[in-house]
């Protein structure tokens, strides 16, 4: 029987792909230290993955490349192995594999993980990017909206109210930086991202605006802080904007047809 | 009047040599009838192996509704007759055999809406008209809310509706104001098929060229959608060209246009073939040599058989694929399990319905076997054929239409409760 391509880790080599630019401006400037910190994220992955595998049966994904440059770049700075394994693998197992793998996740791995290292170990700095490794996010993004693994709407919902917030000038540069990063990154992965159009398009709107929100309101935090707090919120939102969409989605058809 | 035609979709490409503009005419030496596909009908036969038949003649008819008649494509002679256990139909061989004739039926009532419906049961079109939900024929005496005719067929390698029912402007449109009387509601052509019509229940819909927008059950969930209470049949338009021809000449065109393509084939040919042709007589000189897979139908929804299905109009011819060896158990480990795959969204899936549903949502639902969730979002409308294209996408080798046949048999049991 002849097979189309589109299994899910075409999906995840895709994505690999679009990261790509992103990780190589990173690791440019980042020097030796980056390259562990990506090496010993990569291992924790990979040997929950295996783990996994031997013990559930459950087939790793190349997804777990992304996670773990996700987790390297936007991790605290200095925690030590220890603190990383520890949140590596708290973020990894119940974020992602304990419910069935990568595409049956509800909540990004990454995001779960930096979430927890932040509130865990609040007293370390969070880190910051040089301009053309937020630059290279551009690149990234195009190349997982031309390949279609990324969604449009969510990168375009977000622009708006990015640009808006932008002309207002509330949203000073590093903020723009460290979200426009989490925003490829983190919201914009197909799997965690909403699943309708509509509910793309407000996700995007909804994170961009809950990082204006967090810039302006919220004192002394980092803007990596502020971009990983808005990802989760906005993960978890995405089912509801989901729901809501598909409501609407059904409402017109039954007021155009009298039945769905 | 200018209307827009969407550019959503995808074009699949499956290797096919290129088939020649000539369109032979093919009467195969054998022919068989056989039910829809995915039918289990239980059925009265109406001859014995051994008579001669005419071509439009019936060879069984329905146990429990016997007006529905299955005829025969030739004429010639009963060869076999094979029935599964509690005499449902399987399979009516017909050897070819001239002197048999053709069939004529009585057209003295065909302007009413129930004398049209005998001569359509009586003379073997039934089984060709296909109702949503749950698909198969219609149930004997069903009223549809609407009637969608396809005069459009995007699946690989189809060949165009409009070419098969060139010349025939005036059959097409008689078969299109005999569907009026069938049903209450519209009748639908979908593709770019516009004889002259002046009925205010026709309606005539463009279609784009890409797949799946030329997919029955796509047109159905966008224009009017089925449910439990408001069947909608759909027709070929080739097939409504013969409907005409019948109401005015008692006799039933048996003609099909056929396309042969496939990989493992020196030539693609365009036939104009009968239901349930001889694959192998279609295909013999043709076909590359080494081992292949005949199959009826377009490479993403057919199957294999040896006889030309009811309502198909492709034959497929694949190399067959041998088995390799056994893979390392790692790596066997590491690249299958027992548990499928979850689906993740990308922008192919979406195209792979065309834009008409929210893709993802509607194939959770139905891994989940959400009947509730997947019947909101337009389940009842569609059949296997028109998630085959999603299935080959995301290369689930049937799993999605398996699924999508359960999902539809539960709910047809738990509606028949």
């Amino acid at each position: 029987m002849t097979r189309g391509l589109w299994t899910r880790e075409t999906v995840a080599l895709l994505l690999l792909a679009a990261y790509l630019p992103l990780m190589l401006f990173w690791l440019w400037f980042g020097g030796a230290g980056a390259l562990a910190q990506l090496g010993l994220a990569l291992l924790v992955v990979a040997v929950w993955h295996l783990v996994f595998m031997l013990v559930r049966a459950q087939p790793p994904s190349l997804a777990a490349i992304s996670t773990a440059l996700a987790i390297a770049m936007l991790a605290p700075e200095g925690l030590g192995a220890f603190r990383m394994v520890l949140g590596i693998s708290f973020g990894v197992v119940m974020g992602e594999l304990v419910f069935g793998g990568w595409g049956r996740n509800v909540v990004h791995p990454a995001t779960v993980t930096l979430s927890f290292l932040g509130f865990g170990f609040p007293g370390f700095g969070w880190p910051g990017f040089d301009d053309p490794v937020a630059w290279a996010a551009i690149p990234a993004a195009l190349i997982g909206v031309a390949t279609g693994v990324m969604p449009l709407a969510l990168f375009a919902g977000a622009g708006v109210v990015a640009i808006a917030a932008v002309l207002a000038g509330v949203l000073p540069d590093p903020v723009i930086f460290a979200g426009g990063i989490a925003l490829v990154l983190l919201v914009a992965d197909p799997v965690t991202s909403p699943a309708t159009q509509l509910g793309r398009v407000t996700g995007g709107a909804l994170y961009a605006a809950l990082v204006v929100m967090f810039a302006m309101q919220w004192t002394g935090a980092a803007p990596v802080q502020i971009a990983v707090a808005a990802a989760l919120l906005t993960s978890l939102v995405a089912p509801l904007l989901d729901e809501a969409a598909l409501a609407l989605w059904v409402a017109q058809r039954r007021r155009r047809h009298g039945r769905t | 009047m200018a209307v827009a035609i969407s550019r959503a979709g995808l074009s699949p490409v499956f290797p096919s040599p290129p088939a020649s503009p000539d369109i032979a005419e093919v009467q195969t030496e054998e022919a068989a009838v056989r039910p829809p596909v995915g039918a289990r009908l239980h059925v009265t036969p109406l001859v014995s192996e051994g008579d001669l038949v005419a071509q439009g003649a019936a060879v069984a008819c329905l146990r429990h509704a016997p007006d529905i008649c299955f005829t025969a494509p030739i004429a010639g002679r009963i060869a076999r007759m094979s029935l599964l256990p509690g005499k449902k139909l399987s399979e009516v061989v017909i050897f070819r055999e001239a002197g048999g004739g053709v069939e004529r039926h009585a057209t003295d009532r065909a302007d009413m809406a129930g004398g049209l419906r005998a001569l359509l049961q009586g003379a073997g079109v039934w089984p060709w008209l296909r109702r949503r939900p749950f698909g198969g024929m219609p149930a004997q005496d069903e009223t549809p809310a609407a009637i969608v005719v396809m005069a459009s067929d995007t699946r690989p390698h189809a060949p165009a509706p409009q070419s098969a029912v060139e010349g025939r402007d005036e059959d097409f449109a008689r078969g299109l104001h005999a569907l009026t009387r069938m049903t209450e509601g519209v009748v639908i052509v979908c593709g770019p098929v516009a004889p002259d019509l002046d009925h205010d229940r026709i309606r005539i819909v463009p279609r784009g060229g890409r797949h799946p927008q030329g997919s029955a059950g796509i047109c159905i969930h966008q224009l009017c959608p089925a449910t439990l209470d408001n069947p909608v049949w759909d027709i070929h338009a080739e097939d409504v060209a013969a409907i005409g021809a019948l109401v005015e000449t008692g006799q039933l065109p048996m003609t099909r246009l056929v396309h042969l393509a496939g990989a493992a084939l020196r030539e693609g040919r365009m036939v104009r073939t009968h239901p349930g042709a001889d694959l192998r007589q279609l295909t013999q000189h043709i076909a590359l040599p080494g081992p292949h897979v005949l199959m009826s139908g377009s490479p993403l929804d057919g199957h294999v058989a040896q006889w030309l299905a009811p309502r198909h109009r492709q034959v497929t011819v694949l190399p067959r694929e041998e088995a390799g060896p056994r893979p390392h158990w790692l790596i066997a480990a590491l690249t299958r399990s027992v548990i499928g795959r979850p689906v993740i969204p990308s922008a192919a899936l979406t195209q792979a319905f065309g834009g008409a549903l929210p893709a993802v949502p509607f194939l959770r639902a139905l891994g989940a076997g959400d009947e509730e969730t997947a019947t909101r979002l337009g389940l009842l409308s569609l059949l296997e054929e028109d998630v085959a294209l999603a299935d080959y996408v995301l290369a689930e080798g049937g799993t999605l239409m398996a699924q999508l046949r359960a999902l539809l048999d539960r709910i047809r049991t738990e509606a028949a409760a």
